[in-house]
Formats: C-alpha cells, sequence, structure tokens
C-alpha cells in the first residue's frame, strides 16, 4: 500500500515539476526592414522573416545551409521558363515577383503576349465576356508563369529548413515597413533574456544584389526589442549578424544565365 | 370487419400519397439534405455539382456553381420512393415536381454544413512583392471581382487585403466579444454609442473573387470545392461581427493611411482564422501610437486609481464599450 502511495505522490510531483521547468514568459520582437543599401534608405516591404530559437552557434548547421544555398533569381527563373521580354518588364515595372501582385490593365493585356493570349483563351471560354476574360485572366496562363516562383521559392525554404521549425514568421507592411513578432515565449532561467535568430532564409532582391539576413537577437520579456536590418560596408562585418550579399545574375533579354 | 378493412385500406392509400408527394410538404424538409451521410462522402463534389452551371451568365454574370446538380445526380443512387423524396431538397412546393420550380441556390434558408477555410497567410506571400511603392490599404480599395475596366493611366493597383475586404455600407450584426476567462467587475454603464457602418470591412459572400484566381489552374480551383470548403456540424450562419473594441475606425484619417497587416499583426501567420485564439489586432498594435496622456495611459490610469480608492472600477470607454469596458485590464494592458 506504501508502495502504491509513493508512485501516487511521484505521479503527481513529475507534471508539476516539469511545468516549473517549462515556465516561460511572452516577448515581442520588431525587425525594421528600413535597411541602408548604397547610402540610401530602402524599404523591404512585405518580405517574410522568421524567427529561431537559439543564436548563430546553436544554429550553426542551418546558417552554413543558408550561406551554401542557391536560390533561382526572379530573373533568371523567368528567363527559364521562357517568359517574354514584355512579361519580364511588367514584373519589374513595379518590382512584383508573380502576376498576383498588382492588377493587370487593359493596356498591360495588349503589351504583354503572355496576357494576350490568356485573355484570348478566356473570351472564348467564359461566352465572350471581357471583364471576366481580364479579370480572370491568371487562370488561363501557364502554371510556371502563374504560380511557379511562388513555388520554387516554398520548395527552396523547405529543403533549407529540412526539419528545423521556425518558431514564428512574420512579414513587413508597406508603411511602417515593421515585421512584428509577438508572443514569443522566452525561457525564463538565470537569464533574463534568451538568444533568438532571425533570418529571411530565401535571399531578398533589391537593386541587382540578393541580401540574405541571419541575425542574432537577445529577448526578453520586459519590453519589446528592435533589431534594425543593416548591410556592412565593404570588408567589414555586422556584430552578431551573418549578412550574406551576392550579385545576382544577368537573365534579362531571353539570355538566361546561370543561376 | 369489412368497415375496418376499408379504413385501414385508405389509411394505406393516404400514407403512400404522403410519403410519394413530399415535395409539397414545408420548407423545412429542404434541410432533410445531408452531404455529410456515409454514403455521401465517399463521393466526389463533382460527382454532384458542376462548375459552371449552364445557368450562370443568367444569374450570376460570372461562372459559378449557381444551381442543384440535375437529376441525373440524384437517381443514379436514388431509385422510386426514395427518389420521390427528394424533390423538396431543391423544388419549390408545386403541382409537380417537373413544373416546381427551385429554390435559389444555395438555399440560404438551410443551416450551413460546411465551414470556409482562407489560408491568410499563403495568399500574404503569393502577392508580395518587391514593392519600392506605398501599396498602403487606401491606395487599393478595388473590387477584383467586378471592379470597372482600369484606365491605363492609372496608378498600379497593389493586390491586398482589399480585394476581399471593402469597406461597409451597412452596420454588420454586432456583438462584444468578451473575455474568455475572466468575469466582469461590475455591470455595464448606459451606453449609446452605436458604430457607423463604415467601421467595418466586409467580406466575400460568394465565389467571385475566389474565382478571379482560382476558377482553374491555381489550386484549390473551382471543382476542388473541399480544397476551401469542410463539413462541419450543422449550423446557421450568424454572421455576427464580434470585437473587443467596436469603437476603431478604418477610415479615420490616421488608421486608412495604414497598411493593415500594420495593425493586423497575427494575420501573416494564420492559417485558419478560426484557430486564433486572441484578437488579429494585438494591443501592441494600439499602444504602438495610442499611449498618450490623453487616450488609452489616461484609462488605463482612471481604471487603477479607482481601485486603489475602492471606487466602482472605471469602466474604459475610449476603445470599448463598457459591456467590454468593465472587465478586469488584462496583462498585455499593464505591460505597455
Amino acid at each position: 500500500m506504501s508502495l502504491l502511495r509513493l508512485i501516487a505522490v511521484l505521479v503527481l510531483l513529475i507534471p508539476s515539476g516539469t511545468v516549473a521547468v517549462a515556465a516561460q514568459s511572452a516577448g515581442s520582437l520588431e525587425v525594421s526592414g528600413r535597411v541602408k543599401i548604397g547610402g540610401k534608405v530602402e524599404k523591404l516591404t512585405r518580405k517574410r522573416f522568421y524567427l529561431f530559437r537559439g543564436g548563430l552557434e546553436a544554429n550553426k548547421t542551418l546558417v552554413e545551409k543558408l550561406k551554401a544555398a542557391s536560390v533561382t533569381s526572379r530573373d533568371c527563373f523567368y528567363c527559364a521558363q521562357k517568359a517574354s521580354p514584355e512579361f519580364i518588364a511588367w514584373l519589374k515595372a513595379e518590382e512584383c515577383e508573380s502576376p498576383y501582385c498588382r492588377a493587370i490593365t487593359v493596356d498591360d493585356t495588349k503589351k504583354v503576349p503572355e496576357f494576350l493570349a490568356a485573355y484570348d483563351k478566356g473570351l472564348k471560354q467564359f461566352r465572350n465576356k471581357p471583364a471576366i476574360a481580364q479579370q480572370w485572366l491568371t487562370t488561363n496562363l501557364s502554371p510556371n508563369l502563374r504560380d511557379g516562383f511562388y513555388k520554387q521559392q516554398k520548395a527552396s525554404i523547405s529543403t533549407i529548413l529540412g526539419t528545423v521549425k521556425p518558431l514564428q514568421s512574420s512579414m513587413t507592411d508597406s508603411v511602417s515597413v515593421k515585421a512584428i513578432f509577438i508572443d514569443i515565449p522566452v525561457s525564463s532561467g538565470s537569464k533574463p533574456t534568451e538568444t533568438f535568430l532571425v533570418s529571411n532564409i530565401i535571399p531578398l532582391e533589391f537593386g541587382g544584389k540578393s541580401y540574405l539576413w541571419a541575425c542574432e537577437v537577445e529577448i526578453g520579456s520586459a519590453k519589446k526589442v528592435t533589431l534594425a536590418l543593416q548591410v556592412p560596408e565593404a570588408g567589414k562585418t555586422i556584430k552578431k549578424c551573418e549578412v550574406i550579399v551576392k550579385d545576382l545574375p544577368a537573365c534579362a533579354a531571353g539570355v538566361c544565365a546561370a543561376k | 370487419m369489412r368497415r375496418l378493412f376499408i379504413q385501414f385500406l385508405a389509411a394505406l392509400v393516404v400514407i403512400f400519397f404522403a410519403g410519394g408527394f413530399s415535395y409539397e410538404i414545408s420548407a423545412q424538409k429542404r434541410d432533410s439534405f445531408l452531404h455529410s451521410t456515409s454514403s455521401h462522402k465517399k463521393l466526389d463534389c463533382s460527382s454532384c455539382h458542376k462548375n459552371p452551371t449552364s445557368n450562370w451568365a443568367a444569374l450570376r454574370g460570372y461562372p459559378d456553381v449557381a444551381d442543384f446538380p440535375g437529376h441525373t445526380a440524384c437517381n443514379s443512387c436514388h431509385s422510386g420512393r426514395q427518389f420521390l423524396n427528394l424533390c423538396s431538397a431543391c423544388h419549390t412546393p408545386g403541382a409537380t415536381p417537373k413544373s416546381a420550380p427551385r429554390y435559389p441556390f444555395p438555399a440560404k434558408g438551410n443551416s450551413q454544413e460546411f465551414n470556409t477555410v482562407f489560408p491568410h497567410n499563403v495568399h500574404q506571400d503569393i502577392i508580395a512583392s518587391n514593392t519600392r511603392r506605398s501599396d498602403v490599404a487606401v491606395a487599393h480599395f478595388v473590387n477584383a471581382s467586378f471592379r470597372e475596366q482600369l484606365n491605363a493611366d492609372d496608378k498600379p493597383q497593389f493586390n491586398n487585403c482589399a480585394i476581399c475586404h471593402q469597406t461597409s455600407d451597412a452596420l454588420p450584426k454586432l456583438a462584444p466579444r468578451m473575455p474568455a476567462t475572466e468575469k466582469p467587475l461590475a455591470d455595464a454603464a448606459p451606453d449609446s454609442f452605436v458604430p457607423k457602418p463604415a467601421f467595418f470591412k466586409d467580406m466575400p459572400s460568394g465565389h467571385a473573387t475566389c474565382f478571379a484566381c482560382h476558377f482553374q489552374g491555381a489550386q484549390p480551383t473551382g471543382m476542388n470545392c473541399a480544397g476551401c470548403h469542410s463539413l462541419t456540424t450543422r449550423h446557421f450562419e450568424s454572421n455576427v461581427v464580434k470585437r473587443y473594441s467596436f469603437k476603431f475606425d478604418h477610415q479615420q484619417k490616421e488608421h486608412s493611411v495604414r497598411d493593415c497587416m500594420t495593425c493586423h499583426l497575427r494575420i501573416s501567420q494564420n492559417g485558419d482564422v478560426r484557430t486564433m485564439k486572441d484578437a488579429d489586432v494585438p494591443f501592441v498594435a494600439c499602444v504602438s501610437c495610442h499611449n498618450h496622456a490623453e487616450d488609452i495611459s489616461k484609462e488605463v490610469a482612471k481604471r487603477k486609481e479607482s481601485a486603489d480608492k475602492g471606487l466602482a472600477p472605471f469602466q474604459c470607454i475610449y476603445c470599448h464599450t463598457p459591456a467590454v469596458g468593465r472587465f478586469p485590464m488584462p496583462p498585455s494592458h499593464e505591460a505597455r
């Protein structure tokens, strides 16, 4: 009987001990997408950033994979899909990544061969209704031009991360250009803060270069932490940050360079 | 004995005809058709439903599932009396099944069997751009489903939340969103505040906006019903907007110039809003601007003062109606 009592007491104690060890509080982080590039502050709007538990050292394998990853750029992707120069020019005009980025105007349809073909197809399919053929134009675009680049990026993220699961992700908005992470579970140990890693995983393309950040940040529950992304000057490094800047390959006007 | 036999026979005839002409019974019978029976669940949606139906141009103006499945969809499994019993699922009470018109599709008075899932995170990613311009909310209040033809000289209309969420022109049904675990500190103070329709954004009520991208090609397509709709226990759509704060005006000058994601912080992470435990606009988004002596700070101070002096608790009214403002202050408000 006393043995049963002992087991019962142990069963009651184990979960309460576990809860005590895992006691957490919530922190928040603000990643500023206003980055000084070439002496000018540029806005990295609507870009997704991922948050990982642990710093650069704890995420060494991930950081190495980020450095080694070869991701096809937007221009090279569409070039490889044999997109017309007009289609690529339409994307580049507003720095879009896919035809879903902005409304395709009647004028755009006249200028871009892929849009015109999709419009004509829609006109036949949708009982000669021009408004529907125009507004539903992407439903008649070829799959790779429609969402192929998005799918490729998702596949790249999945390959790079492997079994690593980010804690959270957040996007920069288009006005304040901030990605805000809230309710970050911060373990309350001996230190008032915990180390996390912030990365965009997929390089961001900007002005002929690609940018990838993997930055360490200390987050506590006391106040919101701000991480201002930076690009190091030539030959210099940013403290607690791996910043990988690469020249984008020339993949325009139908000449598709290597990745 | 003979009389008893005739009465029995008459009763049988009545029962037979009552069953055979079941399309004449009340409209509630419409609700008897279930998608969730084990036999129906085994079928692919396209084995009964067609998209588009032949009447789309007249009824919707865009290719859509605008009608009930045809008789062949039902009588491939249901025959004879069993088939006749199904008349009232689609047909209004009438003289004969052939002449009886059908209810509008989908029958609005019926309880819903499906939930709709919209992964906001995926849509935020696919419309993401390297844009260097300010594609703020006000810059793209366009209705993607049936906007006017865009003028070539117009500014680019970046796709964003406004594709689906327009400013409301009618006040939706409202109910305060109460804290789940807390008890109110007092009865709600009298309040005459009535929000304006423009405080709210609406959401698509049909397929028009979805099909503009998903009619075919991009999954889930118009025939992949289960890609967006999942079977659920039957319920009547309440369409009640529940908010912690009814006093937030989306159209207010300082609010309307912002990107929706500036405040809806959780939306870019969310695959199904029904799984969202907390408000999609967390308090931190409000205090990034409203943390001055004359707004939230003042209310917090008044609440504390009333507690310190042992007075009736101050009911917060800057953002909340008293229905919510009488609850204990959540930790997020304390730790500004």
